[in-house]
């Protein structure tokens, strides 16, 4: 068990040192949300006048927020093809471990990079003095709240890149099926604009996808004023632990082929 | 504690061993392809042994299955007195044919990465690696990224990497393809020390001059069967002295069945415009063979007979021969 564990640490501190030694990833990963919230927040704030939105950049965090969860679970499940074609893989699948604990450790390091990532964009905007967050719980419990949703949310991505990159030999098929699923998902998933006011089919679409339930517990604890949210926290607390848990236990239970 | 400047030569292991492998009739198809095809064989302990054959004759799905990276279809694995499971890998090993190396990460911290992963103290970890580096001669490189190292130096950290854990048994899969000549010698220093210092090495290769060299014993495979075992020199034994390499300037101008039924003449092989031929004497065949064709001929090159000979005598097809169906690297 503790050398398993030990096995763990070592990939995690890896993906992490590798992460941080890739400047244009860091940067990246946190400035593109940051500049979508400048452009997109005063555009459409100032440019559209939303009616149903009174404060549409603080509004529009929760989404970005779970887009950075998106494109760095996206990014570092990639690195499996990066492993696997500089023959790494194939070294640490010969060591003295399960295939799991390999792919646990593997998975562990992209969550805690996304966890990161979401952690500071979350900083920098509550610093911004636009973004009017309400803490409608209080500063402490829906910091906790925001926070419970970023590592669920990392889990049930990291798990599916992982279950995703098992399955797609190529790494652009990768990158290409999880633009097609993923982006569509965050587009209805109340990311960008209230489920509440969407035609049936849309709201249909926005209750089968796991985002939306992410997106909700973010705007609950961020943006809401006297409010519970749309699908309210239980569930969405239900939908996302679910999935996280069993969606990252498929990701890191799938036999991975070494083949390219 | 020999150094890395020592000379070492291959000896066998003396007296009686158990078996660092042994495997019973197995069985391993990609497909309908049999891969390993009742497949038994029995590596000593202590032993540097070969597994000799081209490629898709199974070397590398063995050494897969070793690894536990392929499920046997049938039969039995016994590693070191154990049947195949992942804590087993803890006492073995392994120099893998294609490049293995994070460029990303530095030589030290791809020894440290290896040490996490098989459970080695921080401090064993850090004091072998200082020792391994500065045996390969990669002490002075600790800090450097992997991407700027050097084939030959590759290869160095790679089984570096591998000793760290002191394997009992060390897998190498072509360790030395694409080394350059000085690399590869150098590499066989290491591999030599390590088998001194009592470590099984079991070698896939279709090198065959590096098998015959370094190898206390050697199997020759053709498609996952075992074709011959033994000692190089057991293997070589009642083959012809001497081996003739015939380039002709277009077709052979003459065929293989004329030149066989020359006097001590063993086994003829053609290759395009190549003929290659084993014969008990090169002076008396040579002679002959200008009287009869010297014209057509471009090029003639003379050695002894090798381990190629006796898999072409035994097989009927060349060990290093074009167009052999790829094999997966372990």
């Amino acid at each position: 068990m503790m050398d398993a564990l030990n096995a763990i640490a070592g990939l995690l501190v890896r993906d992490l040192r590798g992460f941080f030694r890739s400047r244009s990833q860091l940067y990246s990963s946190v400035f593109f949300p940051l500049m979508l919230l400048a452009i997109l927040g005063a555009g459409v704030q100032d440019g559209l006048d939303p009616r149903n939105i009174d404060d549409y950049v603080t509004f529009l965090t929760p989404g970005m927020i779970v887009m950075t969860a998106l494109f760095s679970s996206t990014f570092s499940s990639a690195t499996y093809y990066q492993d696997r074609d500089s023959g790494v893989l194939r070294v640490l699948f010969a060591a003295p471990h399960s295939q799991r604990v390999v792919l646990l450790g593997k998975t562990l390091g992209s969550v805690v990079i996304g966890i990161a990532q979401a952690l500071v964009v979350l900083g920098v905007a509550a610093a911004i003095p636009a973004i009017k967050f309400r803490w409608q719980y209080g500063v402490a419990q829906s910091v906790v709240l925001t926070v419970v949703a970023v590592v669920l949310l990392n889990l049930f991505l990291s798990g599916l890149g992982q279950l995703l990159a098992s399955r797609i030999r190529s790494m652009q098929g990768f990158h290409l099926v999880m633009n097609l699923v993923l982006f569509p998902f965050l587009f209805f998933s109340g990311a960008f604009f209230p489920l509440d006011h969407l035609p049936i089919w849309l709201k249909l679409l926005g209750r089968i996808n796991p985002l939306s339930y992410g997106v909700d517990l973010m705007q609950v604890a961020l943006y809401a004023r006297n409010s519970d949210g749309y699908f309210g926290v239980p569930l969405d607390l239900a939908v996302l632990g679910v999935l996280a848990v069993g969606v990252f236990y498929l990701g890191t239970s799938r036999s991975v082929s070494l083949e390219r | 504690m020999s150094t890395a400047t020592t000379i070492l030569t291959s000896s066998a292991p003396t007296g009686e061993t158990a078996a660092a492998v042994e495997i019973r009739d197995l069985v391993y198809a990609y497909g309908e392809r049999r891969a390993l095809d009742g497949l038994s064989l029995s590596v000593p302990a202590g032993a540097i042994f070969g597994l000799l054959g081209p490629n898709g004759s199974g070397k590398s799905t063995l050494l897969s299955m070793l690894i536990g990276r392929r499920k046997p279809d049938g039969g039995e694995v016994r590693v070191l007195g154990e049947a195949l499971a992942p804590k087993l890998r803890a006492r073995m090993g392994i120099v893998f044919q294609e490049p293995s190396l994070d460029p990303g990460m530095t030589v030290r911290e791809t020894m440290h990465l290896q040490g996490r992963m098989f459970g080695l103290s921080r401090a064993a970890t850090g004091e072998r690696t200082s020792a391994l580096l500065e045996r390969v001669g990669l002490d002075d490189r600790a800090a450097s990224m992997t991407a700027t190292l050097s084939g030959g130096m590759k290869r160095r950290l790679e089984l570096a990497r591998a000793l760290l854990t002191e394997p009992t048994l060390l897998l190498l899969d072509e360790p030395t393809l694409a080394l350059d000549l000085d690399s590869r010698q150098n590499l066989w220093q290491h591999l030599l020390e390590a088998n001194a210092h009592g470590t099984t090495l079991l070698l896939a290769t279709n090198d065959v001059h590096e098998a015959e060299r370094y190898c206390h014993t050697v199997t020759l495979l053709d498609q996952g069967r075992v074709v011959a075992h033994g000692t190089p020199a057991e293997l070589k034994r009642g083959l012809r002295d001497d081996a003739v390499r015939i380039d002709w300037n277009g077709d052979p101008a003459v065929d293989a069945a004329s030149i066989a039924s020359w006097p001590g003449v063993g086994t003829v092989r053609v290759a395009g415009q190549t003929s290659h031929v084993t014969v008990d004497a090169a002076s008396p065949f040579l002679t002959r063979l200008f009287q009869e064709a010297g014209g057509h001929i471009t090029g003639v090159q003379i050695e002894h007979s090798t381990l190629e000979d006796v898999y072409f005598q035994l097989v009927g097809k060349a060990i290093t021969r074009d167009g052999a169906p790829p094999e997966e690297p372990a």
